[in-house]
């Protein structure tokens, strides 16, 4: 079935792709300032910063005019599949990213949280993004009120958890410093217990490793879908080697891996989707793949310490960013992904709250933001301790985005996931 | 001198002050004196401790992360109300998760989570934590805020998160932070200055709402305030639903479909019957539900079946005879074919089987699936019985016949039935009330900054001292701009 207006379709996509040239440039550019202004000792590079901000200003535009043209062009509000939702959360966050850099100016952190645009983008693409029409369910205005706000909300939840990694980064890294033997800077804060920092390198030490699974992922997954390699089973259609295999398949039926591992070399039970379990499992090599080469041959010690020691800025200000955008997300997230829902909720299923999984999930990531919001005024929870529940909390509402989708079923389905 | 420091928060608490500024807990010494309990009377010092447990803000957090945390393994078990299959729980679950895990989950509650005992306790504890938090911080805090300190030592401004020499007069200043929003106590030598106050009461604004929210979730449990009926009605027929004084007619169900076969619209022209009379009529549809008498009427499903045969009556020798319509819910006992013929139904299966047991006919289900007749040809006028003919409806199958007539079908007509789930949720406006207040409460909290400035002249100069609850780098800002203060000169930390 053709879109209303495919011509307006096919510029939606090359818009998107110049947002994606934005976001990419903007990283570069932020990057490159950062250790150009470092390395030349503040001498060269004074204007990387800006041009970065520009070009991810750009990028945002850009971005708005490819979702206006899509919704002119496809009939309805692009947030109604997975490709439109998470490239429509990708510019969330780099709009509210533009809203807090106008108020704190942190080009560094610009170099952390434009990759999340570039990931989130990037991400899109795995997910088929042909037009499709509106299933009844989905004709409402609620679709971009609802979906609208809440990405919002998640996209200065985004923000946050960069500016609490970086926050974390910092402190390990005035840490290091002080361990180092230099004179303990005056913004180091109280120090901490020995587990607690033995925790909190471990973490993030997994979080790296996280962090590349879904890197590793695309790598994977990209090429190999726009390559068109597909294994079919009688009710799935694979575009990775099954390893696992879906419920039912039998053992070796679609050749070997390497040669040497039947594929599927297992089937899953049937309580699980197969497909998704196998992806994730290759998610996981190619992330620990990934991670060991970093580790061994560019870094050279934890990722943690490492990025530790290179990243700059003041701690108490990364705290504040933080806390500031979890301060809007939060009012935000609760309108869009709590009150919204539940008013369409009540309108198209008669009841405004059901515990359906994505609604359940939903609650638990405003929950853990309630935790955060009420830690930073426990004494000893203030700092690290609730910057953790910051980056855990996006963890939370990834998952209520995207794993939910995956590995749970339920009444929101129909937003589809597949991969 | 030592600064004294909030055990509650570590915010730097004013010197003697009874309550910190930022949390609103009370001073003093950690262990605070309480009124001896009467003799033989432990009652008074349990309910105490009972209350510093509740008014703790690391017991609050805690609940709410054991609710999350309870939260996820409901979602992560198949819940009673969500899971399809038709088997009731009691098999269900033993077969989906091993008769052990299974049987193990359903007696501990895990497969109706939010609806077990121990989740609502869980909300209950949370919402005790809220009700003793609340009273335990607003007090104080609303008698600290009405009633500021103007007069403080230049000690106490040093040591305030954001400190600034300015030049210019205390009037002057005074001038400035009026026009800049700010309220000013003056008392002697020194000038107090706010702005924002109101964000402080926010914090209590969220909570009052939040027990709005809570009363709906657990009213729910009052009978008769959550009701809901489901009523299935096909095509032009009106169907009384349970429980109510009304009927309602469904005209006529619509699927829409795109170009593509994927449903664009399902609708129901619906009729609400009241003392046999048709009161009104609307189109329902998803996403616009018809309200009624207190109830929400929604489109919540269909389904469609075999609704009227059009039968042709053939002669033997293959020449039809006649035609007639037979509807396959509720076909008549007898048909006229013409003045001497009369066709009596002598059986009718909607969903023909023969039992497996008796090797008798009979039907597997409700549902229309597959109709048979049985029927004899009469004579009208001396009751004998002409032929006999046996029909399968649906698929291909030779007539069975015995004489000179037999049936033969033409066509069938689908019936579309309707699915309307009907609700009545009184707790729905207390849930969005309660919601309303939650995110005034948000906006408050979050979108409003309590500013204080404390300003004292010293020897000429003025030394001032600021904190902001929220926002310090918009504060910093606020107090670089102040007029007098070359920007970025002053002593702002």
């Amino acid at each position: 079935m053709t879109p209303p207006n495919p011509a307006l379709v096919t510029a939606a996509a090359w818009l998107l792709f110049g947002a994606f040239a934005g976001y990419v440039s903007a990283t570069i550019l932020y990057l490159s300032g950062f250790i150009g202004t470092r390395i030349s000792q503040g001498a060269k590079f004074a204007k990387s910063g800006a041009w970065a901000t520009n070009a991810h200003a750009a990028g945002v535009v850009l971005h708005a005019l490819a979702i206006l043209a899509r919704w002119q062009g496809a009939g309805h509000w692009p947030t109604s599949n997975m490709y439109e939702f998470i490239g429509f959360m990708a510019f969330t966050s780099m709009l509210a990213f533009q809203v807090i850099n106008r108020m704190y100016r942190m080009d560094l952190l610009g170099g952390l949280v434009s990759p999340i645009g570039v990931f989130l983008l990037a991400y899109s693409y795995v997910f088929p993004p042909k037009v499709a029409p509106l299933v009844p369910a989905l004709k409402s205005y609620w679709l971009p009120m609802h979906v609208s706000t809440a990405a919002l909300a998640e996209g200065f939840f985004a923000v946050a958890f960069g500016a609490a990694l970086m926050y974390l980064l910092r402190v390990r890294g005035l840490e290091l410093a002080a361990e180092a033997g230099g004179a303990p800077a005056p913004e180091v804060p109280a120090a901490t217990a020995a587990w607690e920092r033995n925790w909190g390198q471990r973490g993030l030490e997994a979080l790296f490793y996280l962090v590349l699974v879904m890197v590793g992922f695309m790598l994977l997954a990209l090429p190999l879908r726009y390559l068109g390699y597909q294994w079919v089973f009688n009710t799935t259609t694979y575009h990775l080697p099954p390893v696992i295999g879906p419920f039912g398949a039998a053992v070796g039926t679609k050749g070997h891996l390497f040669g040497f591992i039947p594929m599927p070399l297992v089937a899953a039970p049937w309580t699980w989707r197969g497909k998704n379990w196998n992806t994730l499992l290759y998610s996981l090599l190619v992330g620990w793949l990934l991670y060991w080469l970093v580790r061994r041959y560019l870094a050279k010690e934890p990722l943690g310490d490492w990025l530790a020691r290179k990243v700059a800025g003041d701690p108490e200000t990364l705290d504040e960013i933080s806390y500031r955008a979890v301060a809007i997300g939060y009012p935000l997230f609760t309108l869009g992904g709590l009150i919204f829902a539940m008013i369409w909720a009540k309108e198209a299923w008669g009841r405004y709250w059901f515990f359906d999984p994505k609604e359940t999930w939903a609650l638990i990531a405003w929950l853990v933001y309630s935790a955060y919001l009420h830690l930073r005024i426990t004494h000893g929870w203030e700092g690290r301790r609730s910057a953790w529940v910051a980056v855990i909390g996006f963890g939370v509402i990834l998952f209520t985005l995207i794993g939910v989708n995956l590995l749970i079923v339920g009444l929101h389905s129909y937003a589809g996931g597949d991969m | 001198m030592a600064v004294s420091q909030c055990p509650n928060c570590g915010t730097a608490a004013p010197e003697g002050g009874h309550f910190c500024p930022d949390c609103g807990r009370a001073l003093g010494a950690a262990e605070r004196p309480r009124p001896t309990p009467a003799a033989g009377g432990g009652w008074g010092e349990f309910l105490d401790r009972c209350w510093d447990f509740f008014a703790s803000t690391r017991v609050a957090v805690l609940l709410i992360v054991l609710i999350a945390v309870a939260s996820i393994a409901g979602s992560l078990i198949e819940q009673e109300n969500l899971y399809q299959d038709w088997r009731p729980p009691y098999l269900y679950y033993p077969a989906r998760y091993g008769p052990f895990w299974g049987n193990l989950l359903m007696r501990l509650g895990l497969t109706h989570a939010y609806s077990s005992l121990w989740y609502a306790s869980l909300v209950l504890l949370v919402v005790t934590s809220l009700i003793i938090c609340s009273l335990h911080r607003l007090v104080p805090l609303h008698r600290m805020l009405v009633r500021p300190q103007v007069w403080k030592l230049p000690h106490f401004l040093s040591r305030q998160p954001i400190t600034a020499e300015l030049a210019g007069d205390l009037d002057g200043l005074a001038v400035q932070l009026k026009k800049r929003g700010f309220k000013i106590w003056r008392d002697r030598e020194c000038l107090y200055a706010e702005r924002g106050r109101l964000s402080r009461y926010g914090p209590y604004i969220i909570h009052i709402g939040l027990l709005f929210v809570a009363f709906a979730a657990f009213a729910k449990g009052i009978p008769g305030w959550d009701l809901s009926r489901d009523v299935w009605i096909p095509d032009g027929q009106t169907v009384k639903v349970p429980d109510t004084n009304f009927a309602i007619t469904s005209h006529k169900f619509t699927m829409e479909l795109y170009p593509n076969g994927m449903p664009s619209r399902f609708v129901t022209d619906a009729g609400i019957v009241q003392d046999g009379k048709e009161v009104f009529r609307q189109t329902l549809e998803v996403n616009h539900p018809l309200p009624y008498g207190g109830w929400d009427i929604y489109q919540a499903s269909f389904r469609q079946e075999p609704g009227v045969a059009h039968l042709r009556v053939m002669g033997a020798d293959g020449a039809p005879v006649t035609r007639l319509d037979v509807d396959l819910r509720q076909p008549e006992t007898e048909y006229a074919l013409s003045d001497q013929v009369k066709m009596v139904v002598t059986a009718y299966y909607h969903d023909f089987v023969l039992d497996p047991a008796t090797k008798e006919p009979t039907n597997a289900s409700f549902e229309v699936k597959n109709p048979v007749f049985m029927v004899e040809f009469v004579d009208r006028a001396t009751a004998t019985v002409l032929g006999r003919s046996a029909l399968l409806v649906l698929g291909n199958a030779k007539p069975f016949y015995q004489g000179p007539l037999y049936l033969e079908v033409e066509k069938v007509d689908p019936r579309w039935y309707t699915a309307l789930k009907l609700h009545k949720d009184l707790t729905t406006p207390y849930m969005f009330f309660g919601l309303g207040i939650v995110f005034l409460g948000m906006l408050i909290t979050f979108f409003l900054f309590h500013w204080q400035l404390w300003v004292r002249e010293e020897s000429g100069r003025l030394l001032l001292g600021a904190h902001a609850h929220k926002n310090k780098f918009g504060l910093k800002q606020e107090v670089k701009r102040l007029p007098g203060t070359p920007i970025g000169e002053g002593n702002v930390s």
